[in-house]
């Protein structure tokens, strides 16, 4: 019986202090800044502060809303995640990720912008979207 | 006047000169084809579909046409197909049933789908299992009147919203039933429209959902068990007037969802039974009157970002929390309410309670800091701080109170339906 409570609490106590990113859960996960249900599994982000604290949004422009906001210094993020547009659900490094941006792109805020992986120019050109990586995209949202 | 316009430019059309009906059917004899009767007529003629099975696929529409459904024909896109895509101005579909739309998640395939044009009237008609169900881009001047639909959608990706419009401007949607969609009504970037007399049920997210949609009014709609109630974002200048919210229950659900709205008007609505009534955040100037709220978990959570509202001559009962808050700040007017948990007293009977009411109960602005301790809530504890908080106020901010409360409820039965 003790040792049951012991491996909880100490279950408890690792999983308190985990660092990892969580998966965002959609019809069910509320974006951070628009508290609005997550439900276009193409959309997303997250992201994990380097204590472990996760924020959850459903467009770039909520994330960059409270990035910019300055609740957490720009330093503090142990992860910094959005949803490829291609793999629906993945989470992938917001850093490195490519972005299109275009009218015809239908986001559940109305950033315009979808993140891949890697470039996707049959999109790019079916959209005739305009290509960012993460700092020039952070200027755009960078009042 | 818009419908006036519409019924005058629908019997000019008629009767022109060289206006033909065209007879749609599964009879031998007949153009036994919808795409076909569209092929053959010219703008402004008719065709009339008699009942029965149609597999069509995706039928696109280029021609001003009314399309008059007889004993409720059915068009089946068999799980694979838009059914029918508009783009034409001066349209009218009636008494038609849509079952069975394709599901994809790149492209919103819808029942209905109206791109660029002025002038469309669906009335009438039936909607099952759609993907999306009425769906109007860049479109002016139309109106969605008594229309059914319905889904069973259990995944919300498996789901699109029952009447989605973006970017559309004079739109009228009257007197629909939406239920089991995503959003039920989906409004995005629209303006000067109406929502009237609509009944939104069991959607799995918002029964209606509002985003950059200014100077739009909604009035006398029912928003009842949606999996997160209403949400009203990032708009200036709307009206809600008369709506019932009801039945929304969950961890993020709300009767109404207020972000970042302006100069707007929330009066004579029904909030009964929802986790929290009306939510605020970032909302100016706006006008909360003559509603009623009661047994809500909250009935009003106001976040500090919110000023200059004015809360009057509402009435509050059976709510477990009437107001909360989470700054100390206050700039918001709350005068005039009616309030069940009331306890002052009116000695010079004017019927307005000699001494201020604080609707922000110290046991409010607690859960609202440490939400686990709403497992205290009606302990013998949390009534004996309660009372020691209203002898001498040391948390619950000094400034919200309501002055003027009044000692009866208001009596708003008539105005609400």
């Amino acid at each position: 019986m003790t040792r049951t409570i012991n491996i909880t609490i100490l279950a408890l106590i690792f999983s308190a202090c985990s660092k990892e990113p969580e998966p965002l859960i959609y019809g069910k996960d509320q974006c951070y800044s628009c508290k609005m249900t997550l439900m276009d599994r193409k959309f997303g982000a997250e992201l994990v502060t380097s204590k472990g604290k996760i924020y959850k949004f459903d467009d770039v422009n909520c994330l960059f809303n409270f990035y910019n906001e300055g609740t957490v210094n720009k330093d503090d993020y142990a992860f910094k995640l959005v949803v490829d547009f291609s793999q629906p659900e993945k989470l992938i490094n917001a850093e490195t990720a490519r972005y299109l941006k275009s009218p015809g792109i239908k986001s559940p805020m109305a950033s315009e912008v979808a993140a891949f992986e890697s470039s996707n120019p049959t999109l790019k050109a079916e959209w005739n979207a305009t290509e960012f990586g993460w700092s020039e995209l952070e200027d755009q949202f960078t009042r | 006047m818009k419908l006036l316009l519409l019924i005058l430019t629908f019997f000019i059309a008629l009767t022109s000169a060289d206006a033909k009906t065209y007879f749609v059917s599964k009879q031998a004899g007949h153009i036994l084809s919808l795409k076909k009767a569209i092929a053959l007529a010219q703008n402004g003629d008719t065709i009339v579909v008699e009942a029965g099975l149609y597999k069509e696929g995706n039928i696109i529409l280029e021609k001003s046409l009314t399309i008059l459904g007889h004993n409720l024909p059915v068009l089946d896109g068999e799980h694979k197909y838009e059914i029918l895509t508009i783009h034409a101005d001066n349209v009218t579909i009636q008494g038609l049933k849509f079952i069975n739309t394709g599901v994809a998640s790149i492209n919103d395939i819808a029942a209905i789908k109206i791109l660029d044009s002025k002038g469309i009237h669906i009335t009438n008609n039936q909607f099952e299992n759609a993907f999306f169900g009425i769906y109007l881009a860049n479109s002016s001047q139309s109106r969605i009147e008594n229309n059914v639909l319905t889904a069973k959608g259990t995944y919300e990706n498996q789901i699109g919203n029952g009447i989605h419009l973006w970017k559309c401007e004079h739109v009228t949607i009257h007197n629909n039933v939406v239920k089991g969609h995503r959003d039920g009504i989906y409004f995005e970037f629209v303006t000067n429209s109406l929502i009237t007399n609509n009944h939104s049920e069991g959607n799995l997210r918002y029964g209606l959902h509002f985003m950059f949609s200014h100077n739009d009014d909604y009035l006398y709609n029912r928003f009842i068990n949606n999996g997160a109630g209403v949400a009203v974002m990032y708009t200036k200048n709307v009206k809600m007037i008369g709506n019932l919210f009801e039945q929304n229950w969950g961890s993020s659900a709300y009767g109404l969802l207020l972000k970042d709205i302006r100069d707007s008007q929330v009066s004579q609505n029904q909030f009964t039974e929802n986790s929290i009534g009306i939510h605020l955040e970032g909302v100016s100037r706006t006008q909360f009157e003559s509603n009623t709220f009661k047994a809500n978990g909250y009935a009003i959570r106001l976040q500090a970002s919110s000023d200059d509202n004015v809360f009057t001559k509402n009435n509050f009962s059976s709510n477990t929390f009437d107001m909360a808050t989470n700054g100390t700040l206050v700039l918001n007017k709350i005068n005039n309410n009616y309030w069940d948990k009331y306890q002052g007293y009116d000695l010079n009977k004017d019927g307005i309670g000699d001494v201020p009411f604080h609707p922000v109960s110290i046991y409010a602005i607690i859960v609202e800091r440490i939400p686990a301790a709403v497992l205290l809530w009606r302990s013998f504890l949390v009534t004996l701080i309660d009372r020691a908080e209203k002898a001498i106020p040391v948390l619950t901010p000094e400034n919200l109170k309501d002055d003027f409360p009044t000692m009866k409820p208001y009596d708003l039965a008539a105005t609400s339906k």
